[in-house]
């Protein structure tokens, strides 16, 4: 299924040498300023994360793992270090390239799903399609529906978020994140608002996605979720252990 | 904190601190009641002095109730009017039409009136400003307007030129201050005083030709005044054996007693008061806006002062006070600006009806109105938001949390998620429009009332237009010329046709009669006017019957304006004329629009010739070059200059030549000055409406943050965040102009009505401006795109980070 | 300075020991019953399932659970900040279920401060105002000993020095300290907290939790919610909430 939805106009994202890893973190250090001082919330983190790897990333609140993240995506820039994703190296990047550059490579799936309320499903997922202008204008609707397909909610396509239960909503940003086929997924607790039913429901579809080739980046603080994760990663006060 | 006293609650700390904190939107909250309070000050004010001094100035010096024009009399006739009963004081008067020296080959028309005693005079009197108010021989007085308008001073020599076309020099003796006549600046007639013996020096036989009188009661009722009128016609005048050719109440159109221009003044004014409650509304709904935006943004904060013990009557109050401080301060705008506004209306009005403003003092009145209103209209204006706002459970004030479609779906949301086909970003911004309808809803008001009113002031200026164009068909000549006491019509004509260019001459002959009807009783005066049934100088708009035609006999055109005294008159009535001793009898075969004349009838040449005895003798010659088209102004003016020198060289006028542009230009400029003050007027709301535009697209940002942020995070650029918050400032300003568009339609006819009634007394002929939409609609993108392109950036520099940091 | 801190600790205890002493086996949070459900789309979910809890004056108590167990639902209803749909919620002998908003608002500002996640200072007040502002809403001591009083629980929290800054110029740390003087304001027998320590370090918390400690000593009755276990075992009994229901601690 998810195969059909690898557009050959969005290759050009993954000519990189396989030798490489996809995601580099080099020597990462996160400051903020407050006028109490400068609090640290990440302090010199080395990570690198390969094609088709599913990584959660632990640790309580408070330790910096949604910095993390946010130096992932581009939310948040690093202090400094080296971000490389896919050879591209992030930190140089412009706030307007960036958000361009994560529309085309990065999927964000957020805690509390985040979709725009007054758009209907399908259009709330060609919106990224919209604003990216990957694919052709004729194939978005197409592509959007496919995409609910996959996540289950072809028969909501045409019903605004508030109608839907959380774990369908969220199943819909999964299926926004796709819109525009990122070879990343990043998410920041999503099944923080989700009981433990459906939040098993949207793990099993991070592992489907997994399965055919995306890399995926979890902060979770549920270790039971964490554990279905290709691989670990534990974080306090900043700093990797 | 050292600037609050230590007993003052921490409440009313919150309230200072906020407003003081928030100085941008303190700011907008202050100037929207400030405009509005202004506003109303400022008109009122103005009303007030203009009646003071103006009326003040008018009444002092005993205002004529009624002018009657007599055939030449001796100054015993006005003594037998005065000693009628219904009679207060009489005063006889002679006027002459002259010409006054203003430059070379440049005279102005000047009235010179002779009054029988200036050491006393009784009636409308004047006020000497400088030299002497009696003058002697072979001297003059000039009313101030005229004086200051020319440049003249007392002592110095002015040259007048008699109809006859000799000239003398006259000494000013004095300046005067006279607000009975109209100002020399406004009618370009001046004004001049002189003795009868003066009169006589230059060639004029000493005779009155006007009573000027005040009657004894009822001052103020037409009916009655006219009434009086008649008894002194019947029963002085006429058996004393003198002819009354008019009986004329003073003014344009004005009641007996009431200056000249009494009714346009109040026209303008009234218009001045409904544009003052408007901006009075207008301020309201930006009140509104406002309030709820700072209501909004503090949602959370109400919620943790709920959830710290607060209720909602001490919320409420704190929200209320914080209004009312922003109200006072407002009012300390206001006050001034409004007496400064008063006063610049007030000096206006003074130099342009030529009467003195005394003492300005601030009217206490006013001054508690604009009071009651600042602080009263805010809060009550506030109450809504606040109440609504404070209404909120303490649980969704401060747990809003991911992102909320606010409000129930309704019809029009409905229509809205049936749109398919659009790209989701332009959807965004058309659904978003309609996301907090009463907010739309008070903006689209503000909006749509600057539209209409904006439209609405073209439209009058286009209804101004299409009246004048109508009058034009009655004046459809370059250059015309009154021939005085007659000349013979192919001699005229022959004259006229020797300019070269000149392709049409028509001679026109005028009196003035009567109808006589069936019991006895006879009209107003009306115009008669004697025209080759083939004229090419006019092209009557015919509202009923037919324009005159070969052959007819017996057969008259009236005018709409005759029908107004008349009312029982139509196509196929007989009519009585009286012109002097002579009756007959005609039918009315067509009734033609009005054109500011006044009462007139329009027969053949050989009718008149035969009602007044006055046999192929014309009264005005008037040609044109082309027969289709009017010329130019200049052409016209250059035909007029050639024209008065000819008939002067042949000895057959000497009187000055009219263009139909000088015609034009003199009453259209009052209504210039009132166009320029509504469009000012409109412009201001049109910018009230876009400050409450820009006030609501930054809270639609404020509240939309998060959702900004999310747009970011899935690839939106910030070109495509700007373009999703300025599509909908103008989706808003469309569905204005929409509104607009039809309200303008009864509230431009209001508005034409209004002004075409105050300065012409004349029914509108009311026309929509085309032009005005459009132009309404180029502005109104403006606004939108110009009042959302703020607040789009300060959507645009929001960091992702920053919006999301709240999850 | 110290004298203060002498009047401050002598307040504190006046207060809050009466009801410690004189309602020993009494209870200060007694919940009965208790359902919650919200509305969602796909149906009503139930947030809240039979929830009994008593809780004795003097006990510092954690409501632990993941995301999603009920565990701020339950704070919400406790506090009246929520509507419970059934059951009894008796706090310091008040029904607190039969008052409407305004009266809830009125019993909450004089017996329950509350300590939210976010700290939810007013921006716009410095951080003694922020304290009187609780002192003047509840209208509680009088007029010219607010300030003092105020000045004295920021002392107690460990942040006088910073008393005339707004909470903007603070750490979050220092903005929850903040947030626990005010919540003592009116001098309240009840402190709830929703996540108090869930945006800090933790050393910070460390910080927070002596605070905590010590009140209790003192005799208020505490409730902290937390998903962090080392939090929950600071406290003298450990209520553990998963979907909606009390699994452990409930007496």
């Amino acid at each position: 299924m998810l195969s059909n939805l690898n557009d050959p106009a969005s290759s050009y994202i993954k000519t990189v040498n396989d030798q490489k890893p996809l995601i580099e973190f080099i020597n990462i250090v996160k400051t903020f300023k407050t006028e109490a001082g400068i609090f640290p919330a990440l302090r010199g983190v080395n990570l690198s994360i390969d094609r088709g790897e599913f990584v959660s990333i632990m640790g309580k609140s408070g330790s910096g793992k949604s910095t993390l993240i946010n130096m992932l995506t581009g939310i948040d820039r690093p202090s400094q270090g080296e971000i490389y994703v896919a050879g591209t190296p992030v930190h140089q990047l412009s706030e307007s390239e960036i958000a361009k550059w994560r529309g085309a490579n990065l999927g964000v799936v957020f805690q509390f799903f985040q979709l725009l309320p007054t758009l209907t499903l399908i259009e709330n997922i060609r919106l990224p399609m919209d604003f990216c202008d990957i694919f052709p204008r004729s194939e978005r609707t197409d592509r959007a529906m496919a995409l609910l397909e996959l996540v289950g909610l072809a028969r909501e396509a045409n019903k605004t978020p508030a109608r839907l239960s959380g774990g369908q909503q969220q199943r819909a940003a999964i299926a926004r994140a796709l819109a525009n086929d990122p070879p990343i997924i990043a998410t920041d607790e999503p099944t923080g608002n989700l009981d433990s039913a459906t939040a098993s429901q949207v793990i099993e579809l991070f592992e489907g996605l997994v399965a055919q080739g995306k890399t995926i980046i979890m902060v979770t603080h549920d270790s039971e979720l964490a554990q279905r994760a290709s691989r670990k990663i534990s974080i306090a006060d900043g700093q990797i252990v | 904190m050292r600037f609050f006293p230590l007993e003052l609650k921490t409440r009313w700390v919150k309230v200072l601190k906020d407003i003081w904190g928030n100085k941008k939107r303190s700011l907008l909250v202050v100037l929207s009641i400030a405009v509005g309070v202004a506003a109303v000050g400022m008109i009122n004010t103005a009303k007030q002095v203009v009646e003071r001094d103006l009326y003040g100035d008018f009444w002092a010096g005993n205002p004529a109730s009624l002018t009657i024009y007599t055939s030449p009399f001796q100054k015993e006739l006005a003594e037998a009017v005065q000693n009628l009963r219904e009679v207060e004081t009489a005063e006889a008067r002679r006027t002459v039409a002259a010409d006054i020296f203003r430059s070379e080959d440049h005279w102005e028309d000047i009235q010179l009136t002779v009054l029988p005693n200036f050491n006393a005079p009784k009636i409308d009197r004047f006020v000497l400003e400088e030299g002497s108010a009696n003058p002697g021989g072979r001297e003059i007085l000039l009313e101030r307007d005229t004086a200051h308008s020319m440049g003249l001073s007392v002592g110095d020599t002015v040259i007048i030129k008699m109809p006859d076309g000799r000239t003398y020099s006259l000494k000013i003796a004095g300046i005067v201050h006279n607000v009975y006549v109209i100002p020399f600046s406004l009618l370009n007639e001046a004004t001049g005083f002189i003795r009868m013996e003066t009169l006589q020096w230059m060639g004029e036989k000493p005779y009155y030709n006007q009573i000027a009188l005040v009657v004894s009661e009822n001052k103020y009722d037409r009916k009655h005044v006219l009434k009086v009128g008649e008894t002194i016609r019947d029963r002085v005048i006429e058996p004393a054996g003198y002819q009354t050719y008019r009986i004329q109440i003073p003014g344009i159109g004005s009641d007996p007693g009431q200056h000249w221009a009494h009714n346009q003044i109040a026209g303008f004014l009234l218009i001045l008061q409904i544009m003052g409650i408007m901006a009075i509304v207008l301020s309201g709904g930006l009140i509104i806006n406002t309030v709820s935006a700072i209501v909004t943004q503090q949602i959370r904060q109400i919620g943790v002062l709920r959830a710290i013990g607060g209720v909602r009557s001490q919320l409420v109050t704190m929200y209320l006070v914080n209004v009312l401080l922003l109200s006072i301060l407002a009012l300390f705008i206001a006050l001034p600006l409004g007496q400064l506004g008063a006063l610049g209306i007030a000096r206006l009005a003074a130099s342009f009806l030529n009467f003195n403003l005394k003492l300005f003092t601030i009217p206490l009145d006013v001054l508690l109105l604009q009071v009651g209103l600042g602080l009263l209209m805010p809060l009550l204006a506030a109450l809504y938001p606040i109440l609504g706002g404070t209404r909120i459970s303490v649980y969704e004030a401060i747990y809003q949390q991911g992102l909320h479609s606010e409000e129930k779906e309704r019809l029009v949301d409905r229509l809205l998620y049936k749109l398919r086909n659009i790209s989701p970003p332009i959807l965004l911004s058309l659904r978003n429009t309609f996301r907090k309808k009463t907010r739309l809803a008070f903006t689209l008001v503000t909006l749509t009332l600057a539209g209409a009113m904006f439209i609405s002031v073209f439209s009058t200026r286009a209804s101004l237009t299409e009246q004048i164009n109508q009058i034009s068909r009655y004046v459809a000549f370059d250059a015309a010329i009154g021939l005085s006491g007659g000349v013979q019509r192919p001699t005229a004509i022959r004259e006229a046709l020797r300019i070269p260019g000149v392709s049409v001459a028509e001679g026109w002959a005028n009196s003035s009669g009567v109808i006589v009807h069936y019991d006895g009783s006879e009209s107003k005066a009306l115009d008669i006017v004697g025209l080759p049934y083939n004229a090419q100088t006019i092209e009557p708009l015919m509202l009923k019957g037919r324009w005159l035609r070969s052959g007819d006999s017996q057969a008259v055109v009236v005018n709409d304006d005759l029908l107004e005294t008349e009312k029982e008159l139509d196509v196929g009535s007989q009519i009585q004329l009286k012109v002097g001793d002579s009756k007959r009898a005609f039918t009315i075969v067509g009734i033609a629009s009005k054109h500011l004349s006044g009462p007139r009838v329009y027969m053949t040449l050989e009718d008149f010739g035969r009602l007044t005895g006055r046999q192929n003798q014309v009264d005005s010659i008037r040609v044109k070059i082309s027969p289709s088209a009017t010329s130019s102004a200049r052409i016209q003016s250059e035909l007029a200059a050639e024209l008065e020198k000819r008939f002067d060289n042949a000895g057959l006028s000497k009187q000055k030549a009219t263009t139909q542009s000088a015609i034009f230009a003199d009453f259209s400029q009052p209504f210039n000055i009132i166009l320029i003050v509504l469009i000012i007027m409109a412009s201001i709301l049109s910018v009230v409406g876009g400050l409450g535009l820009t006030g609501v697209m930054g809270l639609n940002v404020l509240e939309r943050t998060r959702e900004i942020g999310v747009l970011r995070a899935i690839g939106a650029t910030n070109t495509s965040v700007v373009k999703v918050v300025v599509v909908e400032g103008i989706v808003v300003g469309l569905i204005s102009w929409v509104l607009g568009a039809i309200v303008s339609v009864p509230s431009g006819w209001v508005l034409a009505w209004a002004v075409v009634e105050a300065v012409l007394q004349a029914q509108v002929n009311y026309r929509y401006s085309g032009w005005g939409l459009l132009l309404w609609l180029v502005l109104i993108l403006l606004i939108g795109v110009f009042s959302s392109l703020a607040p789009a950036r300060d959507a645009a520099r929001l960091t992702v980070r920053e919006v999301l940091e709240y999850e | 300075m110290t004298v203060h801190k002498a009047i401050n600790e002598i307040g504190l205890i006046e207060t809050a020991a009466p009801s410690q002493g004189e309602s020993s086996g009494k209870r200060m949070i007694d919940l009965r019953g208790v359902y919650k459900s919200y509305h969602a789309p796909a149906g009503p979910f139930l947030a809240l399932r039979n929830i009994h809890l008593a809780i004795q004056p003097g006990e510092f108590i954690a409501v632990f659970g993941k995301s999603g167990a009920g565990k701020s639902t339950l704070v919400n209803i406790l506090s009246g900040i929520d509507q419970a749909d059934s059951g009894e919620i008796i706090l310091n002998g008040t029904p607190i279920h039969t008052l409407n908003e305004d009266q809830r608002s009125r019993w909450r500002g004089k017996n329950m401060g509350i300590v939210f996640q976010f700290f939810q200072l007013l921006p716009s007040l410095n951080l003694i105002e922020n304290i009187t502002m609780a002192m003047d809403l509840t209208d509680s001591f009088p007029l010219r000993e607010r300030k003092q009083r105020a000045l004295q629980l920021l002392e107690q929290v460990g942040i006088a020095e910073h008393a005339l800054k707004p909470p903007s110029k603070i750490s979050g740390g220092q903005q929850q300290r903040v947030a626990i003087a005010r919540a003592l304001a009116s001098d309240p027998p009840i402190l709830v907290a929703d996540e108090p320590t869930g945006n800090l370090d933790t050393k910070t918390r460390d910080g927070i939790l002596e605070i905590f400690s010590t009140l209790a000593e003192n005799g208020k009755t505490i409730l902290v919610v937390t998903h962090d276990k080392e939090i929950a075992a600071c406290a003298s009994r450990i209520v553990h909430l998963k979907d909606g229901e009390i699994v452990a601690g409930q007496a």
